[in-house]
């Protein structure tokens, strides 16, 4: 579904942030990028979702190269759905408003209908659909761009550290809904995460990054278990 | 005083229009334009030229529209990935290369002269008749522009003004387009403070470089942050307010027997106190935006 091959990316003048990266993500999977702060992992999903664009390499979807194309052509092109990590909902819009405004290209008899779905799926949202966005909890705003992201029916959904900042059970609640989004929709989700031991009980396989470059990659079950993984990104003796 | 009172009105319209333009830039695009006198030159020049070199009337409205839309385009095009505040000093910049351009390039556009005799909007008319006619073209236009910029906000093209402002990324996650959202409201706009230059260089009958000092453009922000960002009203109440205090400035000087410096040194004041103490203590200015658009575009 999403090829990435020997992506070289940046920003302005400035050195290579990504220095040739490669990653595969299919349908139907939970594909996890890890690893520590500032090693480049929003710079890999921005390129993904085309506000970044490469110095070199490409990124295919479906088989097609979308490398140079922009992001709002890759979300009504190839139904690229993205939630990024700060900023992700408008906050003088209500709750109701700001999941309209994701189903822009999404029929109208269908809009209703998927929208009524997904207040039944988080009825925290539910709540408050008349609300502002603005007076929402962190974990309540991550709802509702998830929320936004898929009215559109999105094939690919990228989310940039969807559980930060939340509370341990928003974390898990979160965690779920994605999940349930892979189990329900079948679409190929991929997402940066820092809580690396949650993230990867709800993947399929992962990527680790480190200073621009893949460190480790393989199924999420065998880095679970990887004595190295432990030690460096799952604080030791990991809890359960 | 009659005569007074029409010509503060007249002036009174044509800020309102470089206020509504402003506004739609900087109160609904978030786009923070510090250049905006520079589409004013653009009309203004545009009627110069076709004055200087006899092409009528109707060709002057062509090259306003032809250089607006070249300036505004430019404008939205600088620095496409620089940062909203980068892009307003780019923005400033681009004015003052405007200014520079038409100051030295004699041979076109009069130097620093100015071109000069242009001929009045209503020729056949003249006194006190004229400049009523005057003041009906001014209105008329003004509300045409009011009722454009309204639609337009109204619309969903608006809405996509208006997320663009919040949240850019955002917006183009649910698919808009930011540069020709960027590009379509300075060019837009561009075509309001095009008219205010067209219609004011007819009106004075004289055009020239030193009408286009970027001091004006922040008379125009002082006016639309008091009047309210966001707000169509607001920029042409704020347009009203400042044109009015400045009118009657100089009978205070008189009143109070104060040196001639007086005016001109208490119009910056004021547009600096201005916009000061409403960024500071007011900023949703005396108009505040009127909050909550259609969601479903
Ligand atoms: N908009 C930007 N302009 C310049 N540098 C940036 C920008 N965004 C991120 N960076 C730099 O790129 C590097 C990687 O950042 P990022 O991809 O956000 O890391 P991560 O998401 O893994 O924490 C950091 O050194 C950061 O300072
Ligand atoms: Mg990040």
């Amino acid at each position: 579904m999403i090829e990435v091959q020997g992506v070289r990316a940046g920003y302005g003048d400035g050195p290579d942030i990504l220095n040739g990266i490669n990653l595969v993500a299919d349908a139907g999977k939970i594909v996890t990028i890890l690893g520590p702060n500032g090693c480049g992992k929003s710079t890999l999903l921005k390129c993904i979702a085309g506000f970044v664009r490469p110095r070199a390499g490409d990124v295919r979807m479906s088989g097609t190269a979308v490398t140079n194309l922009k992001a709002h052509e890759k979300v009504r092109s190839h139904g690229v759905g993205f939630v990024p990590q700060t900023d992700n909902v408008f906050s003088s819009m209500s709750v109701t408003e700001n999941i309209m405004l994701g189903a822009r290209f999404v029929a109208r008899a269908e809009r209703e209908q998927r929208f009524e779905a997904l207040l039944t799926q988080y009825p925290a949202l539910a709540a408050k659909r008349n609300r502002k966005a603005s007076a929402l909890s962190g974990g309540e705003r991550q709802l509702l761009s998830l929320a936004r992201a898929l009215i559109a029916k999105p094939r690919i959904l990228l989310l940039d550290e969807p559980s930060a900042g939340l509370s341990p059970r928003m974390m898990h609640e979160v965690f779920e809904a994605i999940s349930e989004i892979r189990a329900r929709e079948g679409i190929c989700i991929l997402m940066v995460e820092q809580n690396a031991f949650e993230a990867l009980h709800i993947s399929d396989t992962a990527y680790v990054l480190s200073l621009g470059d893949v460190a480790m990659q393989g199924r999420a079950s065998d880095l679970l278990a990887d004595p190295a993984m432990r030690s460096l990104y799952l604080g030791g003796d990991a809890p359960h | 005083m009659f005569d007074f009172l029409i010509h503060v009105l007249i002036m009174c319209c044509l800020y309102s229009m470089l206020a509504l333009s402003l506004n739609l830039q900087v109160g609904f695009g978030g786009l923070m334009n510090f250049g905006q006198i520079a589409l004013f030159g653009c009309g203004a020049y545009g009627a110069a030229l076709a004055y200087k070199y006899d092409l009528g009337f109707a060709s002057g409205i062509l090259i306003a529209v032809g250089l607006s839309a070249f300036v505004s385009w430019a404008f939205a095009g600088i620095g496409r990935n620089l940062q909203s505040d980068y892009w307003g000093i780019a923005t400033l910049a681009l004015a003052e290369v405007v200014r520079i351009i038409v100051t030295n390039e004699g041979w076109l556009t009069g130097g620093a002269q100015g071109i000069s005799g242009i001929k009045p909007l209503l020729p056949e008319l003249s006194g006190r008749s004229q400049q009523l006619g005057n003041l009906a073209i001014c209105g008329a236009v003004l509300l045409v522009a009011l009722l454009a910029c309204m639609r337009l906000t109204r619309s969903r093209y608006g809405l996509g003004l208006k997320l663009m402002r919040e949240e850019p990324q955002l917006a183009q996650s649910v698919g808009y387009d930011i540069m020709s959202l960027k590009r379509g409201c300075m060019i837009f706009s561009g075509f309001i403070a095009a008219a205010a230059g067209f219609i004011f260089a007819h009106y004075i009958t004289f055009v020239g470089p030193d009408q286009m000092f970027s001091s004006e453009t922040f008379l125009i922000w002082a006016m639309i942050v008091i009047g309210g960002l966001g707000n169509h009203f607001g920029a042409v109440f704020g347009a009203f307010l400042l044109q009015f205090i400045f009118a009657f400035i100089p009978f205070v000087k008189d009143m109070l027997g104060l040196p001639t410096e007086f005016v001109a040194a208490m119009r910056l004041v004021l547009i600096g106190g201005g916009l000061i103490g409403f960024i500071l203590w007011r900023r949703t200015g005396l108009f505040p935006e009127k909050v909550g658009g259609r969601a479903d575009g």
